[in-house]
């Protein structure tokens, strides 16, 4: 089968990946950690949104959540225990959301998880400011090789999850969903269920995500991980690689990583300027995006 | 306390808050209602409108009360651009209407991220603000600047004319037509097309002036307009889809909201405040805004 094969490409890929601390300099590693922070939040956000068609504008908040629960919980806990709490919660969230938020159908979930994650930001503004801290600062996190292992694995991980949803009953589930949510329903597709199995599912990885971005950054402001620009340029990255294959969420943070590494540093705005553009082109005229396109190609050609 | 809360200094800014975010959410509500168009790049309307009225001031010195008719006209004529160039083919091809639902507001919201970061370049991330009509008018126990009553008086206006116009006008009968039944006001007659041209114009226009008056009182910068397309979504849900009246006296409930809520709290909760109205409105509607299909479940 297709998928399975471009799974093993992909695991391969992120095995070879594994060599680049031996290979190169500090540099490419630091790149290297941001292309494999795209590809897990992009996988993560493509169970949920690519599948079932429900559009989350808000995957910023499990990444935002998941660095607040590394930060307060640092020194209090061991690395190992608070990452995988930082999944934990950020599932958790998506759990307890999810009920009332999932029930809210098309275009206004779209803008109502854009709300709920602004609402996070301003509740994690407030909690912080009460508490007399503007931003904090953890010290003697892990070097940057562990940082690009552990973001390797992280998105290894979320490539074989977006792979299991895509093969398994949930999967046909949410893309029943995505054609005619009533029609499924009437068919005997869990509706419910599956739609919050997947939020769930696609917010798990992102919170550890933001838990090793912030051991990365070794600081922690609520504006900065809670940045709706992070959700967004999920949404870029899956749209523009193809987010219904397995491969585009790769593909889409490939190209959009490199595109950042050349403007970000110099031109922030005008990377995200060059982002609108780019997703209102591939929203107009390649909607089933890079992978699509070559795919849909391939029986012409033959 | 309550003293402060039935003082008059606090009905006037609930006043004012109110007639702005009711003329933000018109043409939010007119777009959406038309087009079924959710505009997620309206708020950023507002902050081009802010920035024109600033640079009329400090580079031409043409105060904001004069330049707004040309603003409106901008705003306008962005408006038709963008029904001409992106939104009018969109429109006519898609038979599924909840793809089109999802596409146009991946299309908006590409377009606000344009118009944000495009502005952030231009005009650097700095607020920028300019003193107009600053002379303190006293009413009774009531103290406020020609600025904010000038900002209200003119909205309030705006907001009957634009009232009247649906109301009584030829044109704005049509536009209430496509509101209530579009296949059925195409069978009589009103020419779809031109219709939603003239919402996008108007609901565009609207939104730079009400950009313009914000500015005579607050500083404006490149990313303030996304609270107000919140705002405004939160006025359209709580007055209803095309409800002209009922969004501006949902404008107003939410202005008295914010305005004694933030009184009675802190100002630092005024964006709690504002995204939890948000949430709380769509999850208790969760069937489309506005109610209208009976629940399936």
């Amino acid at each position: 089968m297709r998928s399975h094969r471009d799974l093993c490409v992909l695991l391969a890929v992120m095995a070879l990946a594994a060599l680049l601390p031996a290979a190169a300099g500090e540099y490419w590693v630091g790149i290297g950690i941001s292309l494999a922070m795209w590809i897990a939040l992009t996988q993560s956000w493509s169970v949920l949104s690519a599948l079932s068609g429900y559009v989350s504008l808000g995957h910023v908040v499990f990444y935002g959540l998941g660095a607040y629960v590394v930060v307060a919980s640092w020194n209090a806990l061991p690395l190992a225990a608070a990452l995988p709490l930082a999944a934990l919660a950020a599932a958790a969230f998506a759990f307890l959301a999810g009920w009332p938020v999932l029930r809210v159908r098309g275009p206004y979930f779209v803008i109502l998880s854009l709300g709920v994650a602004e609402l996070v930001k301003f509740v994690v503004i407030a909690v912080e400011a009460g508490q007399g801290n503007a931003s904090r600062l953890i010290l003697d996190t892990p070097d940057l090789n562990t940082i690009y292992y552990l973001m390797l694995g992280l998105a290894a991980l979320a490539t074989l999850i977006a792979w299991g949803a895509r093969i398994t009953r949930l999967g046909h589930g949410l893309r029943a969903i995505r054609e005619d949510e009533e029609a499924a329903e009437t068919l005997g597709v869990p509706v419910a269920r599956y739609k919050l199995t997947a939020f769930v599912v696609s917010a798990a990885v992102p919170g550890a995500v933001g838990g090793v971005m912030a051991l990365r950054a070794t600081y922690f402001e609520p504006l900065q991980v809670f940045d709706p620009m992070v959700s967004f340029s999920m949404i870029a990255m899956s749209i523009i690689g193809g987010s219904d294959d397995l491969r585009g969420p790769v593909v889409g943070a490939a190209a959009l990583t490199l595109l950042s590494e050349l403007l970000w540093a110099n031109a922030p705005e005008l990377y995200m300027m060059v982002l609108g553009v780019l997703l209102v082109a591939f929203v107009l005229f390649v909607p089933e995006g890079i992978c699509g396109r070559l795919l849909a190609a391939r029986p012409a050609t033959r | 306390m309550t003293e402060t809360l039935a003082s008059g200094q606090l009905l006037f800014a609930a006043l004012a808050t109110g007639a702005s975010y009711a003329l933000v959410a018109l043409g939010l509500n007119l777009v959406y209602a038309t087009m079924r168009l959710l505009n997620v790049a309206h708020g950023d309307i507002v902050m081009l409108g802010g920035y024109a009225a600033y640079w009329c001031v400090s580079l031409a010195g043409i105060p904001p009360l004069a330049s707004l008719a040309g603003i409106a006209l901008v705003g306008a004529l962005l408006g038709m651009g963008a029904y001409r160039g992106l939104f009018r083919r969109m429109l006519a091809r898609s038979r599924a209407a909840a793809r089109l639902e999802s596409n146009s507001l991946l299309l908006f919201f590409g377009l606000s991220i344009i118009v944000q970061n495009a502005a952030a370049l231009a005009f650097t991330a700095t607020p920028r603000g300019y003193q107009t009509l600053t002379e303190v008018l006293h009413f009774g126990d009531v103290a406020l600047t020609g600025n904010r009553l000038a900002a209200l008086l003119v909205a309030a206006a705006l907001l009957a004319a634009i009232v009247a116009f649906l109301k009584l006008h030829v044109f704005g009968l049509a536009m209430r037509g496509l509101i209530d039944h579009r296949e059925a006001a195409a069978v009589v007659g009103v020419d779809v097309d031109r219709v939603q041209l003239a919402c996008f114009a108007l609901g565009f226009g609207s939104a730079a002036v009400a950009g313009a008056l914000l500015s005579m009182t607050e500083q404006v910068s490149p990313f303030m307009g996304f609270p107000f397309t919140v705002a405004a979504f939160v006025v359209v849900i709580l007055g209803g889809l095309g409800s002209i009246g009922g969004g501006i006296a949902g404008a107003f409930v939410l202005g008295a909201l914010e305005t004694y809520g933030v009184a009675l709290t802190s100002a630092s909760y005024r964006s709690i405040l504002l995204y939890g109205m948000f949430v709380l409105v769509l999850v208790t509607r969760p069937h489309g805004l506005f109610g209208r299909r009976s629940i399936v479940r």
